[in-house]
């Protein structure tokens, strides 16, 4: 089976950053990719390299086999891509700007128009059809990007921080549209802020840190890799932890025995697993339990703690590099633009 | 995916050159009546007004002397205008990703975007040749187009050249001043030392001399030669260097394109 993506050492330097130090990933044809990472992780930069908006200082970058430099034209026809910011064309209604966009990937007009009805159809904004941009609502301005990234049939829909500041409701909209094109065989690359979005949507995670891939696998695999806490009230506590040190009898899984409240607190790799060793030993050394809770770590807590560097350590927070930001629309330039476009037709936007 | 390279091409040329035609037309107020007004303007006073006190220069009335020029004037800056400030005004905004992420080749994104200046500078020529035309045939007599092959040609290598030259100034402008600037201070002096408003035998040999380095003057003279048949150029020699420019320029574009110059990181 083809892969979706294949990229190899990829890199990208600025004149004083490194924002890309040798990635390389595959993205399995047909998959449900979380990319997950800090401010300046350099997220954004490793889409924009397979879109054609940044060139690769290093390294191959190849889309359903077809390199995003030689054979840009066939990887960049395989892309649809809904990017944080609103880039869109401000000069024609909304489903003109969709049947262009089709138009640009070699969809002939009668087709193109039926898209991009489609799309906005998908995305629940048909009603807008003849309304510009700049009138949509936030939470429309973030449909509409999703309907401009499906306008042109993609083989692999690349989502740049798709919820990024909009309500619960659409956010599950959203989840639902995405995980049945996922369903119907499009890859999704996805990334994100909200790490129960890539927890509960994605096959497979890549955490990338510092322009490096961390780690990749399910987000199953690295919850594992987390410690659980496993909290047991017992009957009659005893006064300290150390009574009860024969409950870890060579189990590497079990890293802390404490009590907390008249608790028994026990953190855990797998305390799922560990659990019912737990209560055997606790029976068998005679404690009665009144109620036993397994708390599982989430893949936040596995996240921060991968990429959680030294205060003054030189990570580059908010560089600038990534323009992920946390805030609705991330960087749309047109709000400082000295003009505002088409939309008021003053003499910069429009000669 | 949507097809073999070819119609991707081809269709996507068309589909971005329809949107580059249909945002200066859509827009009548700001694309067409500036150049209106403002020709009307310069016909009343510079060709009516003062005409009848310079009479003929080149044997022609002064007011169809300088119709050609004001002809070039308009098609030139206009050409440049749209080509320079839509490539920067999508680079400002960044919807010029809308194209950049596209499967379209590099010469297919070039050849919209001066297709569609050069459509503006042509449409914007016409109409201040109707201008013109209609207030010489009030004034005098209806005049025929002398030579209607050369200012055809003529019309469509400097929309062509100038809407090339815009596609750079939009790649390199880093603030919409800077659009300004190689309007206002590049382009109009250029045009109006290019033998626009006077003829080149009225000048000293020396200025003569320098003014023949500008290629403005070749393309207002060119033009002049398609419409009333008299040059103080070789036209054909115009015509050829101004079509080996044109060439060079688009050439240029699709290499600036294709190494992202002021597009990409």
């Amino acid at each position: 089976m083809t892969n979706a993506l294949e990229v190899e050492d990829l890199r990208k330097s600025y004149r004083d950053l490194d924002a890309l130090k040798g990635v390389s990933l595959t993205v399995p044809e047909g998959s449900f990719f979380g990319l997950l990472g800090p401010n300046g992780a350099g997220k954004t930069t490793f889409i924009n390299v397979l879109v054609g908006l940044v060139r690769a200082s290093g390294g191959d970058a190849r889309v359903f086999g077809h390199d995003v430099e030689d054979d840009y034209r066939q990887a960049r026809d395989c892309i649809g891509l809904a990017p944080q910011e609103f880039n869109v064309d401000r000069f024609f209604p909304i489903h003109e700007v969709l049947e262009h966009k089709a138009g640009y990937h070699g969809v002939p007009h009668e087709v193109a128009a039926e898209r991009a009805d489609r799309a906005l159809k998908q995305v629940g904004i048909y009603d807008k059809r003849d309304t510009r941009f700049d009138w949509l609502s936030g939470g429309m301005k973030r449909r509409f990007m999703l309907a401009r990234a499906l306008v042109t049939d993609p083989d692999l829909l690349i989502l740049d921080e798709p919820s990024a500041g909009v309500d619960v409701q659409l956010r599950r909209d959203l989840w639902d549209l995405v995980t049945e094109l996922n369903e119907e065989g499009t890859t999704v690359l996805l990334t994100t802020h909200y790490i129960e979005e890539a927890e509960r949507l994605c096959d497979e995670v890549a955490i990338l840190d510092r322009g490096r891939v961390v780690t990749v696998a399910s987000p199953e695999e690295l919850m594992d890799r987390g410690t659980d806490r496993v909290v047991i009230a017992l009957r009659e506590p005893p006064a300290s932890a150390d009574a009860l040190s024969e409950l870890r009898p060579g189990d590497d899984r079990i890293e802390d025995v404490s009590l907390e409240e008249d608790r028994l607190v026990v953190t855990a790799r797998q305390g799922g697993l560990v659990a019912p060793d737990l209560v055997r030993e606790l029976d068998r050394a005679g404690h009665e339990i009144l109620d036993m809770e397994i708390k599982r770590t989430s893949l936040e807590e596995v996240f921060v703690d991968m990429t959680r560097h030294e205060e003054g350590d030189g990570r580059p927070d908010g560089d600038g590099v990534d323009g992920d930001d946390d805030d609705e629309g991330g960087n749309d330039r047109d709000d400082d633009a000295p003009l505002e476009t088409a939309a008021t037709g003053d003499r910069e936007g429009s000669r | 995916m949507s097809g073999d390279g070819r119609t991707v091409d081809l269709t996507g040329f068309l589909t971005l050159t329809k949107r580059e035609v249909l945002r200066f037309l859509r827009r009548p107020s700001n694309t067409f009546a500036p150049p209106f007004i403002t020709n009307v303007l310069y016909f009343s006073v510079f060709g009516v007004i003062l005409g009848e006190r310079v009479g003929t220069i080149t044997g022609v009335p002064y007011i169809l002397f300088i119709l050609p020029g004001l002809v070039v004037l308009g098609a030139v800056s206009n050409s440049f205008e749209n080509a320079s400030f839509s490539i920067f005004h999508g680079r400002w905004n960044e919807y010029i990703h809308e194209v950049l992420t596209s499967p379209l080749s590099y010469a297919g994104m070039v050849g919209a975007y001066v297709l569609a200046a050069a459509t503006r500078g042509l449409l914007v020529g016409g109409l201040i040749a109707a201008i013109g035309w209609a207030i010489v045939s009030a004034l005098f007599r209806p005049v025929p187009v002398e030579e209607p092959v050369y200012l055809l040609a003529f019309m469509l290598v400097i929309t062509l050249l100038f809407a090339s030259l815009g596609v750079i100034g939009g790649l390199a402008a880093s603030d919409f001043d800077d659009l300004t600037v190689m309007n206002q201070f590049i382009l109009r002096p250029l045009v109006f030392f290019g033998a626009v408003f006077y003829s080149l035998e009225d000048l000293t040999p020396l200025l003569r001399d320098v003014s023949l380095l500008n290629p403005m003057v070749y393309m207002v003279n060119g033009v002049r030669y398609g419409f009333l048949g008299v040059a103080e150029v070789d036209p054909r020699l115009s015509l050829v260097v101004l079509a080996g420019m044109t060439a060079a320029a688009v050439g240029l574009d699709v290499l600036l394109f294709k190494r992202g110059y002021g597009l990409t990181d």
